[in-house]
């Protein structure tokens, strides 16, 4: 910290904005509550006690609108793509899309034959972080959950883009 | 006191052999009872040994008695010809029973009034598609919960014009069936009040399972049979 340092009294933590905000957004990063197949009951075994999300500052929201990441958690169909699309919209920004399980990532199963399912989420909404895995367990959703973190750590709200 | 608990022993086995094992069950003295139980057991051992030298006459008699029984789909096959005539497509109705459409409705009505026949229970619908050129058919899986006997209904439908008579109203269940076969297939059942899709989204084109189905390019502007490239 350069100049600053020593120059105030204890109990007083200097730092930038952008790193400020980018800290305190990784560390509550609310989940938008819903699942769509298997992987759901993943997520849902990821969210109780045993893994307990809440230790890595993530609340489920049942509301699009309280929510920053929003997990895919199974097969989205050609029916579910549209409604998937309208409540990413419904999100405030700043926004994440986790895609959880090969369906959510490729179509996965379905990948040749299935003329029902959107072949990836990607297709639809912008994606954040790919978790693989068929449904992934508890500890691959928190890996990814957590290079979402730091994904969103390292960015700088604050700083002008240069184009 | 024993004889009189021999000849009460031998009128309870008695009882029992004829089906009625309460007569056992309810003996309040635990001796008593144990004592019939076995005297059950020894008789039912020495009808055995006698039932199976009686057994070839026995069973010469039996298959004697199916060959002359009919079996229920003649037996409703025959009701609905004398009842419906002109209804039944097919004289072999050795495994189900190939209708054409003609007063289904009705004919789903007696299947389910008649005390004989009782089919309470439409268990399942099925689409059916012979191929390109062939026609179409829908299957009715019917099981009766008081006579405990289950039918096959079979109606083939033109492939160009697909309409068979809705049982929405016979059996209730029939509602989401025929919707689904008609997701599917694209078989009309005429007379449902809601015949709409109940799985795909209500602006799908085509009949998915229908052999001849290709699948649509885009679904509001989302490409369907996409094959993302570089990924393989």
């Amino acid at each position: 910290m350069g100049i600053l340092e020593n120059k105030f009294q204890d109990n007083v933590v200097v730092a930038s904005m952008d790193k400020l905000l980018g800290w305190a957004r990784s560390t509550s990063p609310w989940f938008f509550q819903f699942g769509l197949a298997c992987c759901a009951i993943e997520m849902m075994a990821t969210a109780a006690s045993r893994y307990d999300l809440m230790r890595i500052g993530m609340i489920p929201r049942s509301s699009p609108r309280q929510a920053d990441v929003m997990i895919v958690a199974g097969t989205v169909t050609m029916k579910m793509s549209l409604r998937v699309k309208k409540l990413y919209e419904q999100m405030a920004n700043p926004k994440y899309v986790i895609a959880m399980g090969s369906c959510a990532t490729s179509g996965g199963p379905y990948w040749q034959y299935g003329y029902h399912v959107l072949k990836g989420v990607d297709l639809v909404v912008p994606v954040d972080v790919y978790v693989p895995g068929c449904p992934p367990r508890p500890e691959a959703l928190i890996e990814g959950l957590l290079k979402l973190q730091e994904k969103i750590q390292a960015e700088r709200p604050l700083t002008k883009k240069i184009a | 006191m024993s004889e009189d608990q021999d000849k009460y022993i031998a009128e309870v086995v008695e009882k029992a052999l004829r089906g009625d094992m309460d007569a056992i069950n309810n003996i309040e003295d635990r001796v008593t009872r144990s004592k019939a139980k076995a005297a059950l057991i020894k008789a039912k051992r020495l009808s055995k040994t006698a039932a199976a030298e009686a057994a070839p006459a026995e069973e010469t008699a039996q298959t004697d008695t199916t060959l002359t029984e009919k079996s229920l789909n003649q037996k409703v096959a025959e009701a609905l010809a004398k009842k419906f005539s002109g209804s039944i497509d097919s004289e072999d109705v050795n495994e189900y029973i190939q209708l054409n459409g003609k007063n289904w409705f009705e004919i789903a009505q007696y299947l389910k009034d008649n005390p004989d026949l009782l089919f309470d229970s439409l268990q399942c619908i099925t689409g059916f598609d012979f191929g390109e050129g062939e026609a179409l058919e829908v299957r009715y899986n019917l099981h009766s919960m008081t006579h405990y006997h289950a039918i096959e209904i079979r109606i083939k439908t033109d492939r160009n014009d697909p309409k068979v008579p809705s049982v929405e109203q016979v059996w209730r269940i029939g509602d989401w069936f025929e919707r689904e076969t008609y997701d599917m297939y694209g078989i009309v059942f005429e007379g449902h009040h809601n015949m709409t899709r109940i799985l795909c989204p209500e602006d799908w084109e085509g009949w998915p399972l229908r052999k001849d189905y290709e699948t649509q390019e885009t679904y509001h502007g989302i490409i369907v049979p996409k094959v993302k490239e570089g990924w393989e």
